[in-house]
């Protein structure tokens, strides 16, 4: 079977050498270069002038998009619940932030955006205000056609009251503009190197990639994070293979956004984007032979 | 662009009011890996050759204008870019010699989307560099 799922990077991999050893345009370039056709952005790293991009940096973005034939696939944005101190941002103001980056992702061209939501618990129940802000955003999201996405992050598992949840208000409502957004770190199977007292590593959840195939419906884009790409062209803690398997058999039709979470040498994004790309092509090319 | 240490090289200078050194300024670029708004910030202790200036003595510039501790807490409106560095202020008698300082900064911000219960994680960062004159 072929695989129907697409490739592409969220700029997050290049933290480290954005700005420093790379511009806008360079880590454009080098994702385009690997094979990547969909590119993800951190609003408020990657947009200069966020939230008031100037109409030049807008035009400038829009060329790149061009030169280097990509799709614009996911606006990762943050809802800063603390963001006055000793309070929780209301329903209502956590609107305001949500619609502000809405009508920035549509300006920019994006049809999914990521809110990062402020939790309130420890496996990361997020804010109750947000049901009251996501039902007044959906009419704004049909209106500009960017869904909602929600990310599921270790240590929320997927069966849980936060994705039972957010599945509540799409049957409720029956609305095609919110869904979820996976971090494959929830598939995790083992730590890449033992954790030393005193670090904060996400845990080992027992979540199977098959365990996915119930909210597959619902699920728009999935984060291929990863820490180390070996030489051999394994990552060790994420079975991708397992994943690409239930994503291929299933016709997810998403893209795979590879998301780079390791060490921040100088131009590591560059070289474990590739490895991480190799990789998919060999289980890729396995999957399709099985 | 960006020095890849929080702590910049660039801009280390000592302050001069009416022709005498009052203290130093040091600029970092944020060590998150988004900008934030400055309310999120919690200050930032800065240490120059072992001696200490608490994060209340330290005031913060962000694009032109200058924030004490507790004018940040209410910046809500205020962005601190990801692509700028704020210029740290410490008062310091006598300011600075020329030459070698090991500088560290400790910063603090706020993650809504961390629990809570992990509290705040320090982001720190020690150099050595030099002050021209």
């Amino acid at each position: 079977m072929t695989p129907k799922f697409k490739l592409g990077v969220t700029l997050y991999s290049y933290t480290g050498d954005f700005m420093v050893t790379m511009t806008l345009e360079d880590c454009l370039a080098d994702l385009a270069d690997a094979g990547a056709t969909g590119v993800e952005i951190l609003s408020e790293t990657h947009i200069a002038g966020y939230p008031n991009p100037s109409d030049q940096w807008v035009e400038h973005w829009q060329a790149l998009l061009a030169k280097y034939r990509l799709q614009p696939t996911c606006y990762d944005c943050w809802v800063d619940s603390r963001l006055v101190k000793g309070r929780t941002l209301t329903a209502q103001e956590s609107l305001d932030y949500l619609l502000m980056d809405m009508k920035l992702a549509h300006r920019l061209g994006f049809k999914m955006m990521r809110p990062k939501l402020g939790v309130v618990t420890d496996d990361l129940v997020p804010d109750p205000v947000w049901r009251e802000m996501a039902e007044r955003a959906l009419p704004h999201a049909e209106k500009l056609d960017v869904k909602i996405i929600p990310e599921i992050h270790s240590p929320t598992p997927l069966k849980s009251k936060t994705v039972d949840d957010y599945l509540d208000l799409i049957t409720k409502t029956g609305t095609k503009h919110f869904g979820l957004l996976i971090d494959a770190g929830i598939f995790k199977e083992r730590h890449l190197r033992p954790p030393k007292p005193g670090d904060w590593v996400e845990p080992i959840l027992g979540i199977e990639p098959r365990d996915l195939i119930p909210y597959l419906p619902y699920v728009h884009h999935i984060h291929a994070k990863f820490w180390q790409m070996t030489e051999e062209l394994k990552e060790p803690t994420i079975p991708y293979d397992k994943l690409l398997n239930v994503l291929t058999e299933q016709e997810w039709s998403g893209f795979l956004s590879s998301e780079y979470e390791g060490d921040r040498a100088a131009f590591a994004g560059t070289q474990q984007i590739r490895r991480q790309f190799a990789m998919f092509g060999r289980l890729a090319a396995a999957a399709a032979a099985a | 662009m960006l020095e890849k240490d929080m702590i910049q090289e660039r801009g280390f200078k000592n302050l001069f009011a009416d022709g005498r050194a009052v203290g130093f300024q040091v600029r970092i670029r944020t060590p998150y890996y988004r900008g934030i708004w400055a309310s999120l910030l919690e200050g930032a202790e800065v240490t120059v050759d072992g001696q200490k200036f608490s994060p209340e003595e330290v005031k913060w510039t962000i694009g032109d204008k200058t924030y004490t501790l507790a004018e940040l807490e209410k910046a809500s409106n205020v962005r601190w870019p990801f692509e700028e560095a704020a210029t740290l202020t410490v008062p310091k008698s006598g300011g600075l010699s020329a030459g070698l300082h090991k500088i560290e900064v400790c910063m603090l911000y706020r993650a809504s989307y961390i629990p809570e219960s992990l509290g705040l994680w320090p982001m720190k960062s020690e150099r050595t560099i030099t002050l021209v004159h």
